[in-house]
């Protein structure tokens, strides 16, 4: 991403969703967190997703490094790997071991979790392994409220890959903002389910 | 390889204890019952629900005219994948009216399913049910030809079994399934391949959707006939369907829809569409005297075994003159599926096709 902007120019990346003004709210969380020096053979991209559901809720499903299969689609089971120094603490350096569900090109993924930051709410993991063709895969997610009437919470999410031998840029990034863009609808559907179980619905859609 | 179950038309022979809930056999027992006490006609089996039907069961239909239940073998193994996904359906004489000529139809389906189970459950469980509704609501119309009344009454079940699938009471209904793992949230990234086959006294027809598969054996050394063409993303015309859609097919470990699934119909798979299609393709075909099985079975089978030699193990279990010879050809092409390291589930079913007189 070779975003860049200056003065009252604000460009909104294309397919996001988001307002200019929307974008112009969250350009510090995707200045400090969703840009990479991608280089020769890689590419990257990043998705965004409203909901509506306070960000404190969305961050409490989002940070689960040890239970990805409540908002993400296409795990069949997901084990965090012992580590005696840590104990049950979730911190940089843990990995788990996700299988996937049958009839997609994977199977199995090794993954770390490399930053959790329970203040800014941001979430980083990258895949270390397993059987998939996503190499050099690196993430990271972002909870971000927004201001304005109504809660709005979004949530950004980037990544950076290798781009496949016989494949190109572009479907590498078809095959993984398809996997990321239903994950979101997933975590918008969990979070607005949890949040409405607990409170009145919000007023405004 | 955890799994082999043979059901075949005079007793279930299973050759390893089959992987069945006491639920799923109590909702089996309790289908039946239901289907007894309705009065419906003709025994029921499937491969997965074992050893409660009466496979030999004669019932009289018209003057004097017993009918014997057609001679057909099930088989379906897990395989090398470690979890069983597919589903046989088999259901002799499930319509309640007859042909034009007063003859009977036999229903069988394989369900090749992925992302989990509960769809080729559902698919095994209700798509007789949803055909036998649309072809009674088609015979009642009779300005259509035989062969656009069974596109029609299939299409339409393959619609509202993929709506049943998807809806609220898809979901429900996954919640049933005793190896549905899926949360309550949405199971949009569920589905199954259908191939289904009619037989009648004169006429085969074939629904498919997916890249399961249905092969005519004919006799006197005729090469096989498929009665189906299976439904992958690159085939010509399915990618120019689902470019012109919006969709995109990319070569992500084969040919898959967005670089996901490898199949471009299925029922279920909501996320997917309307890229990937619930729309089967319909073939209606003349049955000749020389016609001796027809076989279907899921890519399990066909990806390591070629419609001549399918044919071929099937002949030859018929010259043994074993009156078994369907499960054996069933079995026998399972395991032929698994010495060749298929790498998937496994589901077969062999039908006879000989008149009766043979």
């Amino acid at each position: 991403m070779d975003q860049q902007g200056a003065g009252g120019d604000v460009e909104v990346p294309a397919g996001l969703g988001l307002t200019a003004a929307e974008y112009e709210q969250l350009r510090p969380t995707v200045d400090a967190h969703h840009r990479y020096a991608v280089g020769e053979g890689q590419c990257s991209s990043l998705l965004a997703q409203r909901i509506h559901a306070p960000p404190a809720a969305v961050w409490a499903i989002v940070r689960r490094f040890d239970c990805p299969q409540v908002y993400k689609h296409f795990i069949r089971s997901c084990a965090v790997r012992p580590d005696p120094d840590a104990g049950d603490a979730l911190r940089p350096g843990r990995l788990r071991e996700v299988c996937v569900i049958s009839g997609l090109p994977a199977s199995t993924s090794t993954e770390r979790l490399d930053h959790l930051d329970d203040a800014a709410r941001v979430f980083g993991f990258s895949i270390t392994g397993g059987e998939h063709r996503l190499r050099n895969y690196r993430s990271v997610t972002t909870v971000s409220e927004l201001a304005g009437p109504g809660i709005c919470t979004v949530v950004l999410e980037s990544y950076a890959v290798d781009v496949p031998d016989g494949n190109t840029e572009d479907d590498t990034r078809l095959f993984a903002d398809t996997v990321i863009r239903l994950n979101l609808q997933k975590l918008k559907s969990v979070a607005e389910a949890s949040t409405s179980s607990s409170a009145p619905p919000p007023p405004s859609e | 390889m955890s799994m082999a179950q043979v059901c075949c038309d005079s007793a279930v022979a299973a050759t390893a204890a089959p992987v069945v809930g006491a639920e799923a056999e109590a909702r089996a027992r309790a289908r039946a019952e239901r289907r007894s006490r309705a009065g419906e006609s003709g025994a029921w089996k499937h491969a997965v629900a074992a050893g409660t039907a009466d496979a030999t069961r004669k019932r009289s239909l018209g003057a004097g005219e017993l009918l014997v239940a057609r001679k057909h073998g099930a088989a379906s193994v897990a395989g090398r994948r470690r979890e069983m996904e597919d589903a046989v359906s088999v259901r002799d004489a499930f319509c309640a009216e007859g042909t034009a000529d007063g003859g009977r139809r036999d229903f069988y389906g394989v369900f090749d399913g992925h992302g989990c189970s509960h769809v080729a459950e559902a698919c095994r469980d209700r798509m007789h049910e949803l055909v036998a509704e649309e072809l009674a609501a088609t015979a009642a119309d009779s300005s259509v030809s035989a062969a656009a009344a069974w596109t029609v009454a299939m299409e339409r079940s393959f619609a509202r079994m993929d709506a049943e699938v998807t809806s609220a009471g898809g979901r429900a209904a996954a919640a049933r399934s005793s190896t549905c793992r899926c949360d309550a949230h949405r199971c949009d990234h569920v589905g199954s391949t259908a191939v289904v086959a009619v037989v009648e006294e004169h006429s085969v027809i074939v629904a498919n959707c997916g890249d399961s598969r249905a092969v005519l054996c004919r006799g006197d050394g005729a090469p096989p006939l498929p009665l189906s063409s299976d439904h992958k993303p690159d085939r010509p015309d399915e990618l120019e369907r689902i470019e012109s859609a919006g969709g995109r097919v990319i070569f992500w470990e084969g040919a898959r829809v967005l670089g996901v699934l490898a199949m471009s119909r299925a029922v279920g798979d909501g996320y997917l569409k309307p890229y990937v299609s619930s729309v089967p393709e319909v073939t209606v075909t003349d049955r000749s005297d020389g016609d001796e099985c027809l076989i279907l079975g899921s890519d399990g089978l066909w990806d390591v075994v070629s419609n001549e030699a399918a044919c071929e193990v099937a002949r030859a279990c018929l010259r043994r003159g074993r009156a078994k010879w369907c499960a054996e050809a069933a079995a026998l092409l399972t395991k032929l599926a698994l010495a060749r390291r298929s790498s998937d589930n496994v589901s077969v079913v062999v039908i006879d096709l000989r008149r009766r007189n043979h």
